[in-house]
């Protein structure tokens, strides 16, 4: 067995022991109310993965302006791709817990606002991408887009929650540095961030190749 | 240095007037701005909002009429170009970061004539009553520039694709918005007298505009090139 099929095996185990373990083998934390604080294995790595998936598209973009390679311009688009996907699972995931947790599925929390905005980022790249014809040209445009867009993310991420005052729990790494969860949440929270961003790192390499292919058959049609 | 400076100057007037031949980022503004605030005046009113409501509700509706506004006139400087065919030939004519800046300096000139019209007719006519004029007035400033920076790089991308005035606004929005989460809380903190607030919006708008200035200044050879 080659070693990306054993890795692709591996994910599946790791994950599926990962869910297991986010009902089995931590109880529910304090401060929430029910079993809602399982929500927070699948809710933090899905919005930790909607950044990092931002974040690769903004350096391939920066690759792609830099080399000029097509490669770069797939990897960025794909990774904008899975972003939105991963940014709409996190919302959902964190509106649901809203609604348990505070009974309203959204009230415009900074953090709500923040994830809102990234969505809209992503939609307008890929709006963008689809508004331009030349490839050369789209490819351009969207790096400078998507290099823009992801400097006003720090502002989201971190400032908008820090000065407006936030339902949102504090986070993991807080202000005072201290881990408020016991020591089977943290480890189950840390293995499941591993695996989303092993499932991202997969579902992204799968795209970049299907966008390749998919662009060396269109060359070959012309 | 001075050369930069002498062609952004250039590139700005030639916008200007050519701007006052047709007047049509004028009209799109001013119009836009005048008729939804003879709406919001009309409706609203200085008496329906109760007494505490007041700093936040008339803050929100003031930065939504100036944003509106700047969304409907600001892409004009490169759409134009693209439009008459003049583009090509700014091209020669001058450095690409010239023709930012002067690009940058013309949409400031609108941001601010509207501002300077809108403000003290939005405050005479919603009974909008100010307690740290100062703060406000920074914050306009600085939040005019904010906007002006973003919506010409944003202005500059979309020029060369198809659905312009759209797009526009698609792209400009999510970049736009916190921004317009900012300047609404400060807005609010400085008509009911929260010097606290004041300072960190004008601390988070500075951080925005200047970090925007540099990443624009950066991107837009990469965007202005064929």
């Amino acid at each position: 067995m080659r070693v990306s099929e054993a890795l692709k095996w591996l994910l599946l185990v790791w994950l599926a022991v990962v869910i297991i373990a986010a009902f089995f083998y931590v109880r529910p934390a304090e401060g929430f109310i029910g079993e809602s604080s399982r929500i927070v294995f699948f809710h933090v790595p899905m919005a930790w993965i909607a950044v990092l998936a931002f974040l690769v598209s903004c350096i391939t973009s920066v690759m792609y302006l830099k080399r000029r390679d097509p490669k770069d311009d797939i990897r960025a688009s794909v990774s904008a791709g899975l972003g939105l996907l991963f940014a709409v699972l996190a919302t959902t995931t964190g509106a649901v817990f809203a609604r348990i947790m505070w009974n309203a599925y959204w009230n415009w929390d900074p953090r709500q606002t923040s994830i809102t905005i990234l969505l809209l980022i992503y939609a307008a790249y890929l709006a963008l991408r689809g508004a331009i014809d030349d490839p050369e040209r789209r490819a351009s445009l969207s790096a400078v887009y998507a290099i823009l867009a992801f400097v006003t993310v720090p502002f989201l991420v971190f400032v908008v929650p820090r000065i407006y005052w936030s339902l949102h729990p504090d986070t993991i790494i807080n202000t005072r540095g201290s881990n408020e969860f016991d020591s089977r949440y943290t480890q189950v929270l840390m293995a499941s961030l591993v695996g989303f961003t092993g499932l991202y790192v997969w579902l992204y390499t799968i795209g970049c190749r299907i966008e390749s292919i998919r662009q060396r058959r269109r060359q070959e049609v012309l | 240095m001075s050369r930069l400076l002498v062609e952004a100057l250039a590139v700005a007037a030639k916008d200007l007037r050519t701007e006052f031949r047709t007047r049509v980022a004028l009209n799109a503004l001013g119009l836009f701005a005048l008729t939804v605030l003879a709406a919001v005046s009309y409706t609203v009113g200085p008496y329906r909002i109760t007494a505490e409501d007041r700093p936040f509700l008339l803050a929100v509706l003031l930065w939504i009429v100036i944003f509106f506004a700047a969304l409907a006139g600001l892409d004009r400087s490169f759409v134009k170009e693209e439009e008459s065919h003049t583009a090509p030939l700014l091209r020669l004519a001058a450095s690409p970061t010239a023709v930012w800046l002067g690009k940058l300096g013309f949409n400031l000139i609108l941001i601010y004539f509207l501002m300077a019209i809108l403000v003290p007719l939005y405050c005479i006519l919603m009974g909008y009553k100010i307690l740290l004029v100062g703060g406000f007035v920074l914050i306009l400033v600085f939040g005019g520039y904010a906007l002006a920076v973003i919506t010409t790089i944003v202005a500059a991308i979309i020029a060369r694709a198809l659905t312009r005035g759209a797009l526009f606004s698609v792209l400009s929005l999510p970049l736009l918005l916190p921004l317009l989460i900012f300047l609404i809380q400060g807005t609010a903190g400085a008509a009911d007298g929260t010097a606290e607030t004041v300072a960190n919006t004008l601390r988070a708008v500075l951080s925005m505009g200047g970090v925007m200035t540099i990443v624009s200044a950066m991107l837009f050879p990469v965007v202005w090139a064929d």
